[in-house]
């Protein structure tokens, strides 16, 4: 059998393949046809726009990272093991390797975010331009370069959490390269998010309904910072989304098998070294899957999409079986994979039920919405409500089966419930190919539109911006319940943490500290929540003023003799949402380590229990529920009760309006805040455990 | 460059306009306003600009239809506000455009042919010089001769301007007809409106008469239709696949509105 080293060296080989198979897939659509000089001067607008937002972004993040990264190296240049003896030790080497491995997270998650959206600002006017051609063609384009953020995704989280193994050996070091990952992830995620609905929601407001111009009209001053935000959001913010949930479930894991299997050490190294191997097999299964995915003459986008999940999902089963079966592993590790594998796409396919137009909660919405916005907004409410269970209960049911069939196979059921994350994880690469595709061709559409492209290629734009929507609404589905299960595992890790510090964790709610912890965990993901949709009707107050004020002082702006100024609109959403992200960052770090150190391990044990309840269920709610309201929305204005300006009409934009940040700001951030504050929890826990007020 | 003068009957409000903008150019204009003007949707004949009738100062206006000091064109000069559609020749009529709000403007022939009445019930917007809407078991054409040219009826109009629009299923099945796409509101009073033309005595019922002359372009059902004592006139409207494929920008505002 393969020793240790070569299987992480493996893994680290993995990961540049799917590098370099996205950097071929980068070139390739680098090649593609670009268009006319008119859609290459609109598709410059979107690129320079999202260059603008990105520089800005990274340039703070950069700070951020560095100024974190000098305090983890100080932080951790004390040796924790002896922390609260009385007899502190230095260890700056372990201080300098956790920062070093902290700020390689932030800067594989930042390379990754901006290679999937320099190649998507690249690959959206070429899908239009293809699509003048062939529905297969512009699928392709758009398609491999979503790829390009999966596989450049999956595989520099690899590289880095391989790498860092090989160096170390120590899973907490990787511990700080996920911390990393998860901070940047939490900021580009939100920041995109604010980003994105800021310009939508000012794009909508005046341009559609104040003015009466359609969507994607040239002449609306925000449609520009509205397109850049489809790829700032949905393209680097799902990516970091993902990224850090793949790397955590990832760390989550290894941390789990160092604790657990400690007193055997070969058993140990080849436990903590399984999680890098399913995803090194998912990978390998990502890259098979790619291949799959294609339109034929008459095919459908949707059905391609699905099928190369499907397929990419088959692929990791057997290869998963045949590690386990070959390599010696207990069956167990299995079943913990193939559940969380399962449940994984069951949920994502769950999510669209509640969000396509296909079934019955968005007609329903639709079809109350006659009776005015109020209705509209209690059925869509309530659907969202509903659309919880089916998760909830994937997610129970990953959790218990994972637990119990790997407890009655000899092993420690936690490590089983943290290998069940990761195998939902492990075909990443394929599901952020199939998100991302979705902001590409959602861009081709209003690039074909604002460059005057003729209707046979719009009509085929919205056959391919369809099948995206239903890609965004499956991934958002999965990346939080992915986003769950990773958290439970952390959650583990944090107590095996702890409890390898001389703390056993009892987590009683009969204690008044833990119940303090468990609130004050509860009320934070709401908070969050209402921080950044604040953030969003802020940002968006002062860009409708801006909007507003270009077509009131410029009247040739709407008589189509001057354009506007879409700068000033990219401008104000940029800094808007860069200057929104302060106090949810400082809620994210500073309020776990507050509740630790102040009230100690238990109620932080609770903290997390409270933030992972709450934060599950709001991410879920808001994003089925905004998800559900655009769609129905949509299905009035394909001329169903009353079609565009009829009453029902009227009343699903207020819906969706309200819906927009639930949707795309506040629901998928919370995964990762969950994640990230688990992750302080986890990486701070020895210095909490040997340092805290209250107890 | 100098420019010529045209002359324009708007219908919403329903005045006669001197102006040396294109219909195009005019359309826009009056549809997006300036900066300190008023906007919405319109709808306006272009007016042969050797029309003249005493009831209308033509060469005054036409007269102060001069340049601005910066040489722009200038865009308006109001003629007349008041009983302008009864007073002009529908022989001076040329075409008819429809400008969405946002300012896309599209011009429209008249015909020779004033449609068949198809089946079923019939909704109409008045345009000018009144707008009420009104359902009627009549066809367009009876519709008009009943208002401008019966003798007996007790509101009759001097002339006319009106659009048939779309009761798709309701035509025939005001009670339980699918509604589709048909965006118009308090859909329960129409169908009641409907039932009564069945039940009552009536050719025609208002179904709401402060309903205000603008209404969505995609629920033309043939046209537009101007008359008179003298005679009537048709305006058709092309159909939605060939507005979507010859005049894409405006179909695309008049379906999104």
């Amino acid at each position: 059998m393969l020793g240790p080293q070569i299987w992480a060296a493996m893994a680290l080989f993995a990961g540049f393949i799917s590098l370099g198979v996205a950097s071929w897939l980068y070139r390739w659509v680098r090649k593609q046809d670009p268009g006319s000089e008119r859609a290459q001067e609109v598709a410059s607008w979107i690129r320079d726009g999202a260059r603008t937002y990105l520089r800005r972004l990274y340039l703070a993040l950069t700070l951020m990272a560095l100024g974190m990264g000098f305090i983890i190296a100080m932080v951790f240049a004390f040796d924790i093991e002896h922390l609260g003896t009385g007899a502190v030790r230095l260890a700056p080497g372990r201080g300098l390797s956790m920062a070093i491995a902290f700020l390689a997270g932030a800067l594989c998650s930042a390379v990754a975010g901006y290679m999937g959206m320099s190649i998507a600002v690249e690959a959206n006017v070429r899908s239009a331009t293809a699509a003048q051609e062939s529905l297969g063609g512009a699928f392709k384009v758009a398609f491999y370069a979503g790829s390009v953020m999966g596989l450049a995704m999956v595989g520099l989280a690899i590289i880095g959490m391989s790498a860092i193994y090989l160096l170390t050996g120590d899973p907490e070091i990787i511990l700080g390269f996920s911390f990393g990952a998860s901070a940047l992830a939490l900021l580009a995620k939100a920041g995109g998010g604010i980003y994105t609905k800021t310009a939508d929601i000012a794009a909508d407001l005046v341009g559609k309904v104040e003015i009466g111009i359609p969507e994607d009209d040239p002449r609306n001053p925000a449609v520009v910072a509205d397109n850049v935000g489809d790829n700032v959001g949905d393209v680097a913010g799902m990516g970091a989304d993902v990224f850090d949930s793949y790397v955590a479930s990832t760390v989550a894991a290894m941390l789990l098998a160092a604790s657990i299997f400690a007193s055997d050490p070969a058993a140990q190294v080849r436990h903590v070294l399984f999680p890098l191997m399913l995803c090194t097999l998912g990978i390998l299964a990502s890259l098979i899957g790619i291949r799959f995915v294609r339109v034929e003459k008459g095919g459908s986008p949707g059905r391609a999409l699905n099928g190369g999940t499907i397929i990419t999902t088959a692929i990791f089963a057997v290869m998963a079986s045949a590690l386990v079966l070959l390599g010696g592993y207990n069956l167990g590790l299995l079943w913990a994979t193939l559940a969380g594998l399962v449940t994984g796409v069951v949920i994502g396919f769950t999510s669209d039920y509640y969000t396509s137009a296909r079934f019955r909660p968005v007609v329903e919405t639709a079809r109350v919405s006659g009776s005015g916005a109020a209705i509209n907004i209690i059925t869509g409410f309530s659907y969202g409500l509903v659309s919880i269970v089916p998760s909830i209960i994937g997610i129970v049911a990953a959790t218990l089966i994972s637990f119990y069939l790997t407890n009655l196979s000899g092993i420690s059921g936690i490590y089983g419930v943290g290998i069940s994350a990761v195998g939902m994880l492990s075909i990443s690469g394929m599901i952020v190919s199939s998100d991302a595709y979705g902001p590409i061709v959602d861009n081709a559409r209003g690039i074909a539109e604002m460059a005057g492209m003729s209707q046979e290629v719009i009509d085929t734009t919205d056959i391919l911006d369809a099948a995206g929507n239903t890609a965004k609404a499956i991934t958002k589905g999965f990346a939080i319940s992915a986003a769950a299960l990773t958290v439970l595992a952390l959650f583990s890790a944090y107590a095996e943490v702890v409890g390898a510090r001389g703390i056993e964790l009892v987590i009683s709610l009969r204690d008044p500290v833990v119940v303090a912890g468990v609130l004050l965990g509860a009320v934070t993901p709401p908070l969050f929540s209402a921080l950044t949709m604040l953030s969003v009707t802020d940002n968006a107050f002062e860009m409708i003023e801006e909007v507003r004020r270009q077509f009131r002082e410029r009247p040739g702006i709407l008589a189509g003799t001057e354009p506007p100024d879409y700068a000033a609109c990219v401008a104000l959403a940029s800094r808007g949402a860069l200057t929104s992200l302060v106090w949810p960052a400082f809620l994210a770090v500073a309020l776990p380590l507050l509740v630790g150190f102040v009230l100690g391990p238990e109620a932080l044990g609770g903290f997390l229990g409270g933030s992972i309840f709450t934060g599950v269920i709001f991410a879920l709610l808001m994003s089925n529920a905004g998800g559900l309201w655009d769609n129905a929305k949509k299905y009035v204005e394909g001329g169903r009760f009353g079609g565009p300006g009829s009453d029902a009409h009227k009343a699903s934009v207020v819906g969706d309006t309200v819906g927009d940040p639930f949707k795309d700001t506040a629901g998928p951030s919370l995964n990762t805040l969950i994640t990230v504050m688990s992750l302080v929890s986890s990486l701070f826990a020895p210095i909490i455990a040997a340092l805290h007020l209250f107890r | 460059m100098s420019r010529d003068i045209h002359l324009y009957l708007s219908l919403i409000p329903e005045a006669l306009i001197a102006s040396m903008l294109t219909p195009e150019e005019f359309g826009v204009y009056y549809a997006v306003g300036t900066s300190k003007k008023a906007r919405g949707q319109a709808i306006f004949f272009e007016v042969d600009p050797g029309f003249r009738h005493d009831y209308f100062r033509i060469d005054d206006g036409f007269r102060r239809c001069v340049p601005h000091e910066d040489g722009s064109p200038k865009a308006s000069i109001y003629i007349s506000v008041y009983r302008v559609l009864e007073h002009v020749s529908l022989h001076a009529l040329g075409k008819l455009y429809l400008a969405t709000s946002d300012g896309r403007v599209l011009g429209l022939e008249s015909s020779d042919h004033v449609p068949e009445p198809t089946n079923g019930l019939h909704l109409y917007q008045e345009i000018a010089p009144v707008n009420p809407l009104v359902v009627s078991s009549l066809g367009p054409k009876p519709f008009y001769e009943l208002i401008v040219k019966n003798p007996n009826i007790l509101i009759r109009l001097p002339a006319i301007c009106f659009a048939e629009l779309r009761l798709g299923e309701l035509a025939e099945d005001p009670e339980h007809g699918n509604v589709g796409d048909l965006p118009y509101s308090r859909i329960e009073h129409l169908r009641q409106c409907l039932r009564a033309l069945a039940t009552k005595t009536v050719d025609s019922k208002m179904v709401n008469r402060t309903e205000p002359a603008t209404f969505s372009y995609r629920t033309i059902k043939s046209g537009i239709f101007v008359g008179n004592e003298m005679e009537l006139r048709f305006y058709p409207c092309p159909s939605p696949m060939t507005l979507r494929a010859e005049h894409y920008r405006w179909w695309r505002s008049a379906w999104s509105a």
